[in-house]
């Protein structure tokens, strides 16, 4: 924490998100808001210990939009304040967004998007860049990490140069790596709120914040860029490496100019190809890009993940023919690059051996060999959930109970650590046939469950966490309620946000600031919605079942049980366990008629390993997280549960 | 490579997907991976053995009845209409207090009693109560009152899963009262040779019912809920002889239902079943009906004698007064055996419906003689409409 309050002048090793937060500081942020979103979550979690220090307000919120919402007033307040999301996040934002750049801002206001290119912890490969040109607002994109923290703090002078919202932009290999950091000067003295709004109808700093007169404050805001182009033509974020005359012009932003780099580098084609780096990337300075155009008869466009950088310098060059005649484009509309998936150093010089023509010197085929042969060897690792995870028994209970009941139901999936029950269906035991966005699960299930008049007989379920349930089922459940959909909605409440990282939401007594504050329960709003609640121990299997089978056999009503278990990584359980579980051999029965490997092959916690040699099932006591779980499901009773020594200790 | 199919996914197939599966329970119990919930065999996830007991004991995979008669019975006893007959005779518990407790004439219980106070079982597995929640095969040993669990249940109970629950070492040998299906499947587990599974061996007595068929139990519930007749209000119910109801009998009354509206609520399943007696129990126990009239008979049994225990059990109970036995009049067993033929004659007419040949007869052997003799019997009947007629059982 202290290295984030590190003395101007000192060199830092900082995550390219620790770098953001940093620059936020340097700028005098008041006040920063977001929603847990992997990548960019380490913002805030780096932000709030600081908090105390800085005269600093750091909020979880319910979700991005609100976030937005917050940080929003702290700017009409003339704080200088930031909110922080990831792709996605700015979807759900992007209502509140659409009028923000509309009624413009008055403290300086970044909204800092890190994004997920090739999906590594998404379950979408969304891009906000569009969002910089639909709503006219400056985006920044940094490519190292000393620039991540300079831009921040800059976008914060830019946003208050033209009122409105600066966008500045992230990927994973930039929020997620690290690099050195030369740090500069924090603010001493901290801004006071304070909002009037008196002012003429067209003064977003001193009359209402509004979006209206819509046309007249569209033309303004419009009017706004050609300040901001001026600012980017002088921008020390754009920057030119090569030769004068070269072969190729790439152009390039974000990471992407990183693996550029490498990969002229790994060719050798120095000589020949010129790179321009932009960091100013929405709206493009015109002669600045126009100047490097000139220099080269083959442009190639290097980005992530869509063709927003090719579209923008294409549409600049058809504006001008000296820019576009006899000028031939590479990128991923001639399919020299993908138009899905992150980038790589190979993917780039595989575009550069395709234009250039030459062969790459790669590995000698015996390396080949030998590489292809060792990967065979390689045991796959799926994706599964935690030994001791609660969802794994949820999602035990749900599958009985649905087969039991017969008819076909099945599970409207959601985002989170369960999301994993659709990505790979044995995790889930084959329940979760749809996964979209955050809420979304709720309101598909209460779509399915209105088809009944055309024939649809199956019987309708859904689930969630519980961060997601403040986020975005809460409207979902209401429509159901009211339009009479018959579901069963259960929430898996492992009592923390755990998929980004355990961060706190409305249903914990405690905030991002370690403030002590009021909780709002879960089971409280379904029932003041009218909805039937029960709540249960996931881990007791029979109860669960009992309770789920005779929710489907209900027919007519909005039914819910909430499955409380802290999760397996949550502070109260991690490293602890209630019990020591082992392998009665004897009792045993392993890959024969009566079990057929019922723990290892079906139920598949990672801490039950089957011993090929014996044939026998084991526990690996480091892995099992002792949460006693498997001793319900063998059939032999061979899985033996005693109490752990530290949990008889602490009472248990 | 052909990979041996999974013996539950042949279960599936051959049978649960076929709308043959009696709820018999012989599957069940046996491993997690079946279950019955309600009236309904599930199979919960999915099993790759290839030599599965499940498979091996169910009553309707294709099986050779001339193999089990031949390792449990005596080839001279056999008859084709109602299977091994050592004895025949009309039969009724001598203590009152007793029959008035049971269906008809407490047959089953007293020699269920005998049996275990005799040591020849040290526990009996039988359907359980009337008032329970759900069917299910109970297990009951010296401590309690097999005359608590008297009383026809016109539905499916898993038994044989009991059966397959009883631990491994301990409870002794077992006597089971079960239906034709489940009699079928305890013959196959008295008969199998399976390596490593000794259990077959603890099954010292089987009492069979006699059966037409069993409710299913969402149909039968839709019945009741238009009755207005909770379930847990039913004390017994009856097929009173001679009238052509189903009589539900509560504390307060018996409510009459027509034949034509419980034929509605039959389970598929034992529309395909050709076991009016339940050929391969040690002995088999139904109502007297045949040969006399219905007051009289009303109160006794009929008991067909199979086996060489069987035989033993009866003549005990009779030498120590726990049952009375008298011959029964020679129509008795003429009519009976001339049902039992029609029932084989109608079930095997729909099998080969369901299987669209007449050398396909799904769980049954056509070189069986005793099928064969009923197969030729259809063929030769099938120009005239044998299945046209409403309210066939």
């Amino acid at each position: 924490m202290t290295r984030l309050l590190a003395p101007a002048g000192s060199k830092v090793l900082f995550l390219g998100n620790e770098a953001i937060a940093r620059g936020a500081l340097e700028a005098g942020v008041s006040v920063a808001t977001a929603y847990p979103g992997t990548p960019s979550s380490e913002v805030i979690e780096s932000l709030a210990p600081a908090a105390s220090k800085r005269s600093l307000y750091v909020e979880w919120s319910v979700n991005e939009k609100v976030a937005l919402e917050v940080a929003a007033a702290a700017s009409f307040a003339g704080l200088r304040s930031m909110a922080v999301m990831k792709q996605n996040g700015v979807n759900v934002a992007s209502d509140f967004l659409l009028h923000l750049t509309a009624s413009g801002t008055r403290g300086g206001l970044v909204l800092v998007s890190c994004e997920d290119p090739g999906a590594l912890s998404s379950v979408n490969e969304g891009e906000s860049r569009y969002f910089a040109g639909m709503l006219e607002m400056p985006l920044l994109e940094p490519a190292d990490f000393q620039e991540a923290k300079d831009m921040t703090k800059w976008a914060f002078e830019l946003s208050e140069a033209i009122g409105n919202v600066v966008m500045l932009r992230s990927v994973t290999r930039m929020s997620h790596a690290s690099g050195n950091v030369v740090c500069g000067t924090l603010p001493a003295k901290a801004r006071k709120a304070a909002f009037e709004y008196g002012g003429p109808i067209m003064d977003s700093q001193t009359g209402p914040m509004i979006s209206t007169p819509v046309v007249a404050k569209h033309l303004l805001r419009r009017q706004k860029l050609k300040a901001v182009c001026a600012l980017f033509e002088k921008s020390p974020f754009n920057r030119y490496t090569g030769p004068a005359r070269p072969d190729l012009l790439l152009i390039t932003a974000s990471a992407c100019w990183l693996y550029a780099a490498e990969a002229v580098h790994m060719l050798g084609l120095q000589k020949k190809v010129g790179i321009l780096k932009l960091g100013t990337t929405w709206p493009l300075p015109p002669r600045l890009v126009s100047q490097y155009l000139r220099k080269a008869r083959r442009i190639l466009i290097v980005e992530e993940v869509m063709a927003f950088l090719e579209e923008n310098v294409k549409v600049l060059a058809a504006g001008n023919p000296k820019l576009s005649e006899d000028k031939t484009f590479f990128g991923k509309y001639d399919g020299t690059l993908p138009f899905a998936g992150e980038l790589n150093p190979d993917i780039v010089a595989d575009a550069l051996v395709k234009i250039f023509n030459i062969r790459r010197c790669g590995l000698s085929s015996s390396y080949q060999e030998e590489a292809r042969k060792t990967a065979a060897m390689l045991p796959p690792r799926e994706q599964t959930f935690c030994a001791g995870c609660p969802h794994r028994a949820s999602f035990w209970s749900i599958h009985n109970a649905i087969a039991l009941d017969g008819r076909g139901g099945f599970v409207c999936g959601d985002i989170g650590c369960y999301s994993m029950a659709a990505l790979t269906p044995a995790n889930g035991f084959g329940t979760m046939p749809t996964l979209h966005s955050m809420g979304s699960g709720t309101g598909l299930a209460s779509g399915f469950a209105r088809l009944a008049p055309f024939g649809f007989k199956k019987p309708v379920l859904t689930v969630c966490g519980d961060s997601t349930f403040y986020h975005a089922v809460i409207p979902a459940l209401i429509n159901a309620r009211h339009n009479r959909a018959d579901i069963t909605f259960i929430v898996l409440d492992n009592q923390g946000t755990a998929m980004t990282g355990f961060q706190p939401h409305p249903g914990n007594e405690v905030n991002a600031l370690r403030e002590s504050v009021p909780a709002v329960d879960i089971a409280a709003v379904c029932r003041a919605i009218g909805a039937k609640v029960a709540v249960c121990d996931p881990f007791d299997l029979s109860a669960t079942g009992s309770v789920l089978t005779d929710f489907l056999a209900e027919k007519d009503s909005l039914k819910v049980l909430i499955l409380r278990q802290a999760c397996a990584l949550s502070p109260e359980k991690k490293g602890k366990k209630t019990f020591e579980m082992k392998v009665d051999e004897s009792l045993c029965l392993g890959d024969a008629c009566g079990c057929n490997r019922l723990c290892t092959r079906i139920f598949r916690c990672p801490a039950l390993v089957w011993d090929r040699k014996k044939k026998k099932a084991a526990v690996d006591e480091v892995v099992c997280a002792g949460c006693g779980v498997c001793a319900s499901i063998c059939p032999r009773k061979a899985i033996l549960k005693s109490q752990a020594a530290s949990a008889a200790a602490s009472g248990g | 490579m052909k990979r041996k199919k999974s013996s539950q996914s042949r279960l599936k197939k051959e049978v649960l997907e076929q709308s043959l599966c009696t709820g018999c329970g012989a599957c069940v119990g046996l491993c997690p991976y079946q279950v019955v919930y309600r009236d309904r065999t599930v199979q919960l996830f999915d099993c790759d053995l290839s030599d599965g007991k499940c498979r091996a004991f169910c009553p309707r995979t294709p099986a050779d009845g001339r193999l089990l008669r031949d390792g449990l019975f005596d080839a001279a006893d056999a008859t084709d209409e109602i299977g091994p007959v050592k004895e025949f005779w009309f039969t009724r518990a001598k203590d009152a207090g007793l029959r008035a407790r049971a269906q008809h004439g407490g047959t089953v219980t007293a020699l269920l009693r005998l049996a275990m106070s005799e040591g020849w079982i040290d526990a009996a597995i039988v359907s359980g109560r009337l008032d329970g929640r759900e069917p299910e095969g109970r297990l009951i040993d010296r401590g309690e009152e097999p005359a608590d669990y008297a009383g026809s249940r016109f539905w499916a109970a898993p038994t044989v899963a009991a059966f397959h629950r009883m631990p491994e070492n301990g409870a002794g040998r077992v006597g089971v009262v079960a239906t034709p299906c489940q009699a079928l499947a305890l013959a196959k587990i008295r008969t199998a040779k399976i390596d490593g599974y000794q259990k077959g061996g603890t099954l010292s007595l089987v009492i069979g019912l006699f059966c037409g068929w069993t409710l299913a139990l969402d149909r039968f519930q839709n019945l009741l809920n238009q009755y207005h007749l909770p379930a847990q209000n039913l004390t017994g119910m009856d097929i009173p002889a001679g009238k052509n109801i189903l009589e539900l009998r509560t504390a307060g009354g018996a409510v009459n239902v027509p034949m034509d509206e419980v034929d509605e609520c039959v389970r598929e399943a034992c529309r395909y079943c050709i076991d009016s007696t339940a050929e391969f129990a040690d002995l088999s126990v139904g109502a007297a009906r045949f040969g006399g009239n219905p007051v009289e008979m009303s109160g006794w049994n009929q008991v067909i004698v199979r086996s060489e225990k069987g035989k033993n059990l009866v003549s005990l109970a009779r030498d120590q007064g726990i049952l009375e036995c008298r011959e029964a009049p020679r129509r008795a067993l003429a009519e009976l055996m001339s049902a039992a033929a029609e029932k084989k004659k109608k079930a095997l007419a729909r099998i080969i419906e369901k299987s669209r040949s007449p050398e396909k007869l799904l769980y049954l052997n056509p070189d069986d003689p005793a099928v064969r003799k009923y197969l030729n019997e259809v063929l030769q009947d099938k120009a005239k409409p044998l299945l046209k007629k409403k309210g066939d059982r």
